[in-house]
């Protein structure tokens, strides 16, 4: 074969390089700082970047007998899925990244995550809940939970309503969910639960388009079977256009959810007292009765000039763990780094239940929490019982 | 062969730069590798789109839906148990057919009101296909393990692309080119020459949405996964009239010029954090630029600066007398 | 029976919001035959400001559009001055020219909102946003109520203009023939440039009015267009009164499939797509070309 000349330079070149860089841990990330994914990737970007800023403030991260600099390179696929996956090639070939840091969005993770298999490097998602995506691959890991068990927590703590008396069976279901894998795994959770737990039953299930224009038809659809628990699953966008509709249409039901939405404070600035006693359920909340998730929000807030959501909160104990997993391993191998995050137990940390850990499959499946808002802007956390801040509100209180 | 060369005279540079993709494996990293498949990928939507789009001038902004017919057919077919070379033809089948059952009606449309019917078709194909259960909805569908083959893949698109130029050169050097010529100029007058302009179009519909659909089959088999959103988007039946249009409609160097392009922008833009956050407005700006001064694109940008050499090299060529 | 009436009033009330925000693209595509896909992102961007406005000085959306219509005029008669009238006119060329430049223009609008704003979710919440009116045993929103009202204002004001003003008879001449309305006297180019601009108002206040319905983000925008689209090939791409009436006939087809029939309502655009579809080419003078064959081959003369 013909090699060129110029291979030879490029050769010398890189192992130059490579001897160099052996010196810092090279960090790929692709996440979707614009386009449709735009709001979260960029939280994301900046959760990352701020976990590590602090590590690299702290001297490095221990590898072995010396500190290393986190090198991170973090590129934006503009939310378009193909990009994404060639990107994360593109880190691992031509960056040559010791670990990738997943994206954000089922679709675009799902893509991603066919690529580390291929080269045998560790990649770890702090941005996707499906389960199709795990288990394929021994190099894949993710720290948010299965969305199906946001659905099933959902329904554990309205069950246990039920036996508190709050709310009475038999109690009928209006499911509704976003057209996405996201809302497909949740409608999937909540019927999973019901097929287990007599007393509930789903009376009317429907999917929306993302950014539907007009929600009175399905609303229509969901006021004429006058069921007991309103249960949806939708991106912010949505949920503000579907409950103020709701809203004007003087919809009311015993229990309501948005899956993950209703507690942030946008939610609140667009509807108002509209979002009192909705509940919702997530990955982290900043409610969470633990020391160490004080003094984040707290050294988060002050780095950052922003009030941690569960995303930023997600996104920088994902980079935590990836970095606590490369000093775990004490080397830059893959299989070391790999091996590493497989056992990992990261203790005191901010996630529910304090410890992140990964199952067989690579994913997390760690407790959900459950939040309601209260009148005046409040937020309590409702569930897991130990843990609440105050007492769940069941059933609303019906509209003046 | 003189002739050949008289009527194509880039050709030699497209000989090699045809060597330079069928050999680049062996001397390049996948980095480069992934950016010439994505390149390939690129002429053959832009070459193919081209036939109907530039030759006969029949915009139509929903040639995404061929990209997912291919794709989709692979990955069901796949999963069933084919073999993924076996599928690709017949995605090209399935996707002739739809070309046909959407052309039928919409031909009868002149201009815009083709190119607007043209997005409601492939606005409407995404739609049922997120809804639809056995395409896997919105979740998307993965291809079977151990499917993956990048060299083949790369040598199969490089192939393809290859193939398109040939046969979309081939094509419009006959009479079916004069056809497609005239149905763009002028289709009544072509009607009155005997040009049977419906089924023209049907034509060049049907074999351009075969290509596409090859080659959507082959981006199947090299990303693994695919969903409604990466397939079925409207943003690749923009990108897909983009490259010819930038690059000269109507030619058969434009697309290339205008893929080639488009790729490198691509990678360019992403790869640099300075400019990845405006890389909108480099797109957008392009656009307008190419629209405002050089419609025809690339190409017709190169043929203004070539008679103009060519004008400077032969001063003494005087306008003939009986002509204007 | 009780149904029935809240399922039209309903698909009323959405025919408002649709056609208003068609308006702008019909005037366009009207007067110069250009589809104008930086449509959605002059609604963003128009959405924004009075974001922006209410934000800073807490002016209430609907009483912003006195601001935000006039100084988008004013952008879409620049926008024509710097970009549209150089544009070719050419048989086959200038609405696909016209559509990328457009489009290149959106591109360049939505950079231009997440510079300034982010890609942050936004919103305007009013005192009135999520109020409702009990009305024939149904309840109405508020702000859908004054969308409404303002389409019919517009749908009035415009045809008013058109008909009683000298600048809505140079509009019309130039719509149905350009050449001959140019033997005419008319000044064509300076008649393109005020419909533009009229064009990017309307734009606009569809901007402003959405912005107290919905939540936005630089995204915003692409599904109303798409809309948008339907609605103006319904109608017949000649009048606003077409406008009006194929908003009506999008409205009342999307709440009555999901109201009587069992359709997953994720259909929903599936079905104005084809609609769009199947009107075009059996059809493609809108509804009021369907309505003109009827009169002419029906009513007897």
């Amino acid at each position: 074969m013909n090699r060129i000349p110029s291979l030879a330079l490029l050769v010398g070149l890189g192992v130059g390089l490579t001897a160099r860089a052996q010196d810092e841990i090279r960090i790929g990330a692709v996440l979707p700082v614009t386009g449709k994914e735009s709001k979260i990737g960029g939280a994301y970007k900046q959760a990352t970047e701020l976990a590590v800023k602090e590590a690299n403030d702290a001297g490095g991260v221990q590898v072995g007998g010396k500190k290393m600099k986190v090198n991170l390179a973090l590129l934006d696929d503009t939310s378009d899925a193909a990009k994404s996956a060639q990107l994360v090639e593109q880190l691992i070939t031509q960056n040559k990244s010791h670990a990738i840091i997943g994206g954000y969005g089922s679709h675009l993770v799902q893509a991603q995550s066919v690529v580390p298999d291929r080269y045998g490097v560790p990649y770890l998602s702090g941005g996707a809940g499906a389960t199709a995506i795990y288990g394929r691959s021994k190099w894949v890991f993710g720290t948010l939970s299965p969305v199906e068990h946001l659905a099933e927590t959902q329904m554990a703590f309205l069950d246990d309503l039920v036996k508190q008396g709050k709310l009475k069976t038999p109690l009928t279901i209006a499911l509704v969910t976003e057209n996405t894998e996201h809302g497909n795994d949740y409608a999937k959770g909540v019927n999973d639960f019901i097929k287990a737990h007599p007393g509930y039953k789903v009376v009317v299930q429907e999917k929306f388009e993302l950014n539907t224009t007009d929600y009175h038809p399905l609303l229509q659809r969901v006021a004429e079977v006058k069921a007991d628990l309103f249960l949806a699953d939708s991106h912010l966008e949505d949920f503000i256009a579907m409950h103020r509709t709701y809203t004007q249409m003087g919809l009311h039901h015993q229990m309501l959810t948005h899956g993950a939405r209703g507690s942030d404070a946008a939610a609140r600035k667009a509807l108002g007292p509209a979002t009192d006693y909705i509940f919702a359920s997530g990955w982290w909340s900043d409610l969470l009765p633990y020391p160490q998730v004080k003094e984040f929000s707290g050294r988060y807030k002050s780095a950052t000039g922003t009030e941690p959501q569960w995303y930023h909160a997600m996104a920088y104990e994902t980079t935590r763990a990836l970095l606590a997993a490369i000093s775990k391993a004490g080397s830059l191998e893959p299989e070391k780094i790999r091996a590493a995050l497989a056992g990992l137990r990261l203790e005191k940390s901010i996630v529910p239940g304090q410890v992140l850990s990964f199952t067989k499959t690579g994913q997390c499946d760690l407790p959900f929490v459950v939040t309601q808002n209260k009148p005046g802007g409040k937020v309590d956390l409702v569930w897991p019982k130990d843990s609440k801040t105050g007492d769940p509100v069941a059933p609303i209180p019906p509209p003046k | 062969m003189t002739a050949l060369l008289r009527r194509h005279p880039l050709l030699p540079l497209g000989v090699l730069f045809g060597a330079f993709l069928l050999l680049a494996p062996t001397f390049t990293g996948r980095g480069t590798q992934n950016d010439l498949w994505n390149m390939a990928f690129f002429v053959v939507l832009a070459a193919a789109w081209n036939l109907l789009g530039g030759f006969a001038g029949q915009v139509s902004l929903g040639y995404s839906a061929f990209v997912g017919i291919g794709a989709y057919t692979t990955v069901l077919l796949s999963k069933a148990g084919w073999s993924p070379w076996l599928t690709l033809p017949v995605g090209a089948a399935l996707a002739v057919a739809f070309s046909v059952a959407v052309g039928l009606p919409t031909f009868r449309l002149r201009g815009p009101y083709f190119t607007i019917a043209t997005i409601g078709v492939g606005e409407a194909v995404r739609v049922i296909a997120s809804g639809l259960e056995f395409t896997g909805g919105s979740s998307g569908l993965r291809m079977p393990a151990g499917t993956f083959d990048f060299l083949a893949n790369y040598y199969a698109m490089v192939g393809l692309a290859l193939a398109t130029l040939v046969l979309v050169a081939w094509l419009t050097q006959h009479a079916f080119g004069l056809a497609l010529e005239a149905i763009r100029q002028d289709i009544d007058g072509a009607e009155a020459l005997g040009v049977h302009s419906t089924q023209v179009k049907l034509q060049a519909h049907a074999i351009s949405s075969a290509l596409v659909a090859l080659a959507g089959g082959l981006f199947a088999t090299n990303f693994q996964y695919i969903s409604p959103g990466s397939v079925f988007d409207f943003r690749l039946s923009l990108t897909i009239v983009l490259m010819p249009i930038i690059g000269g409609m109507g030619t058969l160097t434009g697309p290339v010029l205008g893929a080639m392009l488009f790729s490198i922008l691509q990678i360019k833009l992403l790869a640099s954090p300075a400019l990845r956050d405006s890389y909108l407005f480099i797109y957008g700006g392009l656009l307008i630029v190419v629209m405002l001064f050089e419609p025809r694109g690339i190409m017709g940008l190169l043929e203004r600066l070539w008679t103009r050499l060519v004008r400077r090299q032969v001063p003494a060529v005087a306008e003939s007398p009986g002509a204007g | 029976m009780q149904k029935l009436v809240v399922v039209a009033l309903n698909s009323l009330l959405a025919a408002g919001l649709y056609a208003t925000m068609s308006y702008g693209l019909a005037v366009i595509y009207g007067v110069m035959r250009i589809i104008n896909l930086a449509h959605a992102g002059l609604m963003m961007l128009a959405a924004y400001a009075t974001f922006a406005l209410n934000d800073r000085f807490a002016l209430d959306p609907f009483l912003s559009i006195g601001i935000v219509a006039p100084a988008f005029f004013l952008i879409g008669m620049g926008l024509y001055a710097t970009l549209i009238r150089w544009l070719p006119r050419s048989s086959a060329g200038p609405s696909m020219q016209s559509l990328l430049l457009l489009f290149g223009v959106w591109l360049v609008l939505q950079n231009l909102a997440y510079s300034i704003w982010g890609g942050d979710t936004q919103s305007i919440l009013t005192p009135y946003t999520m109020e409702s009116i009990p009305l024939l045993g149904g309840r109405f929103g508020v702000p859908q109520i004054l969308v409404f009202l303002a389409s019919i204002l517009s749908l009035v004001g415009l045809n008013l203009v058109l008909r009683r003003t000298f600048l809505g008879k140079a509009i019309r001449a130039v719509t149905q023939n350009r050449d001959a309305a140019m033997l005419s006297g008319v000044n064509a180019g300076q008649i393109a440039a005020v419909a533009f601009g009229i064009g990017t108002a309307f734009a606009a206040m569809a901007g402003s009015m959405l912005s107290t319905l919905y939540a936005f983000t630089p995204d915003f925008g692409r599904s109303f267009l798409l809309k948008a689209f339907c609605i103006i090939v319904l109608g017949g791409m000649e009048s606003f009164t077409g406008v009006a009436v194929g908003a009506l006939v999008l409205a009342f087809i999307e709440n009555f499939a999901s109201a009587y029939t069992s359709i997953p309502v994720s259909y929903q655009d599936a079905i104005s797509f084809t609609l769009l579809v199947v009107v075009l080419v059996a059809a493609p003078g809108g509804l009021p070309g369907l309505w003109r064959t009827f009169d002419r081959r029906v009513v007897a003369r």
